[in-house]
């Protein structure tokens, strides 16, 4: 996998692009922009046959070696990779070990192995390990593994642990992309990790340094550790992270900033120069049943909410699509209404309706934000969303609904009274 | 008669020199519908995680709602002000609705028949609710279905009291009268009488004549498929499909087991519905002619075939047995792919008992159909006796 930069805007954003893939040596992926995050190897919520009528063109999957390790067997015995074994053979793939958007329990450590949180509980992993994994994976872009779940408020013992072990790793993960015959076609991608501290972090920054030969990439950790608390991050700390980081490597690697963070965050980044982001956001929202509505016209006022709270009973008789004028399936064939009697009843087709929205419209965003960037106009853009993402700054429906959506059929809806006060702050926030 | 006739027109295409089965087309308000078909039940007005785009492509022609479940959510209201169910989930082909009262006698148990209606307490609000013959039609009316379905006065099928029994039959026949008088949209929607009687052939045979008498379109055949043994449900059926008229389509209810299909087709039956091939697709379970898969079993771990290899649903073409061996029960994807399998399973049985009814092969076919089932010959005995019945001696080769 290549990365080139194509153009810059005014200021440190740039449209790039991601080409020479495996599976799809045709095909190109423009940056700034969004991978589309999988569980199980699978779009959430989306068979290939529904992904294939929302984007017609090669996607970048990204694959969390947490929820998609029990694929190893089946890889391996079909032994073409796992986007083939899943079903989506034609896109393009980027490992990783964990998600920084599902919470875990606190972690446990060994010298040279991270917990691996699955579905059947804790596993340790070795780099080697993790490589092994890999070779029989074969992504296109692959993630160093990494003890980066420390969040920018954590001890400066755990942070030294986490950059010590995180460049132990960096190193295994170096030497194994050169000699096996498997990876040849893998780009490695260095983590960065030690946020919490400047001191950790320029440890991290010149330790990955050393191997940036051997990089196509880095990626920024240590900021949050799953847990939705530390998602509420002072923006101004953010940026200068994130442009530190991103000025302390060579132009030409490719920047990828994980976690759900909302239109503000995300676009903030770009104009750090960020290229590629995770996709755990339109996720996150579709499981909360909750739909995005980007205002992306500049031109037009933010007189509407950019999220909408599906389930509620003021969609009860809307006939009009989640958004008008969106060229989704499901803004072109269902409405308001039938999605709120979707999550009202707990019908999976909620989850499906709602998937093929929100990762459209998210897309759109990142379409948006490269036309801006290529007309030299992204500033105006980015304030025009952080604008919309103002409006709703206390909604954070993350807190009051776990991960299970309305997709989990064998429980009661989700305790009434969070409900209610997401509902009502939603309100509270109509109009200001 | 001539208003009744608008909302639906039967054309036999082709029948079975041996059989009774016969292939027709069924011309109903939003589609016309080939039969014999399967109609998947899709409760409350959606299809287990599949677009109504999807359910188009793998040849639905008409599905079922649930006027119960569609009833309380989203509710008449809303239902009246987008025009119908068609409109509200997006869905352009044909629609049957029950009547409600299965629902409420098995769903809810404090339930209590009289000659107005069902009575029975809301499990949303507590209060007090009689559904009669009437308000069934009225909430059907509203949901605009092309085929709906009488009240009927349902009693288990196993059920041995022959008053009760009997006392529901002819119940059954009076709320059919005061059903038809309530329907509102004659030319638009078909009410279809439900020929009850459960396992007693007196019953039955007056309940089918009484009702071959009115002025409908179609009829069901009820209170079967509910836990009886095999031998004594293919002779209602069979007792059914001979009193009832040739020139009507028959429905044969919550019936859709692939063996019990084609020996139902051979008996003549039309049309057939059952929640079984979604409701075990959300459990792992795909359908394959000698029965089913449980995709969680170990086995399918490094299996790289698909499902089925004739099949050619887009889940048999993309996907191994392996893979949905990974996600099964854990990923909702696994339910969606499953499921699209499972339909397309039972379209493509019908469609093969069709071309076969239409090249005069149908014999033919229930005859390889059957053997593939039990490669050993050691046949069930309702399986030989009821095809016997029409004339197919499957010991035979
Ligand atoms: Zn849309
Ligand atoms: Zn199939």
């Amino acid at each position: 996998m290549r990365f080139s930069i194509k153009q810059t805007g005014c200021g440190s954003e740039r449209i790039g692009n991601l080409t020479g893939f495996l599976k799809s040596p045709g095909a190109e992926i423009e940056t700034p922009t969004t991978a589309l995050f999988t569980q199980g190897g699978s779009i959430v919520h989306l068979t290939a046959e529904v992904l294939s009528q929302v984007f017609s063109n090669t996607k970048l999957l990204w694959l969390p070696l947490s929820n998609s390790i029990h694929l190893e067997t089946g890889v391996k015995v079909q032994n073409d990779g796992v986007a083939k074994f899943a079903g989506l053979q034609g896109h393009a793939t980027c490992t990783t070990l964990h998600s920084l958007s599902e919470s875990t329990p606190m972690g446990h450590f060994e010298l040279d192995r991270v917990p691996l949180w699955t579905k059947n509980g804790k596993k340790m992993i070795s780099a080697d390990r993790y490589m092994d994994v890999m070779e029989i994976f074969k992504p296109d872009i692959i993630l160093a593994i990494a003890d980066g779940r420390t969040s920018i408020n954590e001890g400066g013992k755990r942070l030294s642990k986490s950059v010590e072990r995180s460049y132990t790793m960096l190193k295994t993960c170096v030497d194994r992309c050169k000699t096996s015959k498997e990876l040849q076609n893998s780009s490695l991608v260095g983590v960065v990790v030690g946020s919490g501290s400047e001191k950790k972090l320029d440890d991290s920054i010149s330790n990955t340094l050393k191997h940036v030969d051997s990089l196509t990439g880095i990626a920024l950790q240590g900021i949050v550790d799953g847990t939705e608390e530390t998602m509420d991050i002072d923006s101004e700390i953010l940026n200068k992270l994130l442009d530190k980081v991103g000025k302390a490597f060579p132009k030409d690697l490719v920047r990828i900033f994980e976690g759900h963070w909302n239109p503000s965050v995300v676009l903030s980044a770009v104009e750090q120069g960020w290229d590629l982001f995770d996709g755990s956001y339109p996720v996150k929202l579709t499981n909360m049943g909750v739909a995005l509505k980007l205002n992306f016209d500049i031109t037009k006022d933010n007189d509407t909410m950019y999220l909408l709270d599906m389930i509620d009973e003021r969609y009860k008789e809307d006939f009009t699509p989640i958004l008008g004028g969106c060229e989704c399936l499901a803004c072109r064939k269902h409405t308001r209404a039938y999605i709120r009697h979707l999550l009202n009843t707990r019908e999976m087709l909620a989850s499906v309706l709602l998937s093929i929205h929100n990762l459209h419209h998210f897309d759109q965003m990142f379409c948006h934000a490269r036309q801006h960037i290529a007309s030299n106009t992204f500033a105006v853009f980015k304030q025009h969303i952080t604008k919309q993402c103002e409006m709703l700054k206390d909604f954070a429906p993350y807190r009051y609904k776990a991960q299970n959506g309305p997709n989990v059929q064998t429980e009661k809806p989700s305790s009434k009274k969070k409900k209610q006060r997401l509902v009502s702050e939603v309100k509270s926030n109509n109009g200001s | 008669m001539g208003s009744a006739t608008n909302a639906l027109i039967f054309k036999v295409q082709a029948e079975c020199p041996i059989t009774r089965a016969r292939a027709a087309l069924m011309k109903l308000p939003h589609y016309e519908v080939h039969t014999p078909v399967f109609m998947p039940v899709g409760t409350q007005g959606t299809m287990k995680g599949l677009l109504p785009d999807q359910l188009e492509t793998l040849n639905c022609e008409i599905i079922l709602g649930n006027t119960y479940h569609l009833g309380n959510r989203p509710g008449v209201d809303v239902l009246q002000k987008v025009g119908g169910l068609h409109k509200f989930m997006g869905w352009n082909r044909a629609l049957l609705t029950d009547s409600g009262g299965f629902q409420m006698v098995s769903l809810l148990k404090l339930a209590e028949i009289t000659e107005e209606g069902v009575k029975f307490r809301s499990p949303y609000d507590d209060t007090e609710i009689m559904l009669t013959p009437e308000k069934s039609i009225e909430i059907q009316n509203c949901i605009g279905a092309d085929i709906i379905m009488q009240l009927d006065d349902v009693v288990q099928t196993t059920f041995q009291d022959h008053d009760r029994i009997k006392e529901a039959t002819e119940r059954t026949s009076r709320w059919l009268d005061r059903c038809l008088k309530a329907h509102k949209r004659p030319t638009e929607q078909n009410i279809f009488p439900i020929v009850q009687g459960l396992l007693n052939p007196e019953l039955r045979r007056q309940s089918a004549e009484e009702h071959i008498t009115k002025d409908v379109n179609g009829f069901a055949i009820g209170g079967l498929s509910g836990g009886e043994a095999k031998d004594d449900f293919w002779p209602m059926v069979s007792l059914g499909t001979e009193i009832l008229d040739k020139n009507k389509p028959r429905y044969l209810m919550g019936v859709g087991l692939a063996i019990d299909l084609v020996v139902c087709v051979a008996l003549g039956v039309d049309m057939f519905d059952c929640v079984f091939p979604t409701r075990t697709a959300r459990f792992g379970c795909a359908l394959i002619n000698k029965g089913q898969l449980n995709l969680k079993q170990k086995q399918f771990e490094s299996d790289l075939n698909p499902i089925d290899k004739d099949c050619e649903c887009t889940t048999c073409k993309n996907y191994t047995r392996a893979y949905l061996h990974c996600i099964v029960s854990v990923e909702t994807v696994a339910c969606h792919l499953i499921s699209v399998h499972n339909i397309a399973f039972q379209m493509r049985l019908m469609r093969t008992m069709r071309e076969n009814i239409k090249q005069g092969t149908f014999p033919q076919f229930v005859k390889k159909f059957v053997n593939e089932v039990h490669p050993d010959k050691n046949f069930p005995t309702w399986i030989k006796n009821s095809l016997m019945s029409v004339g197919i001696d499957i010991m035979e080769d």
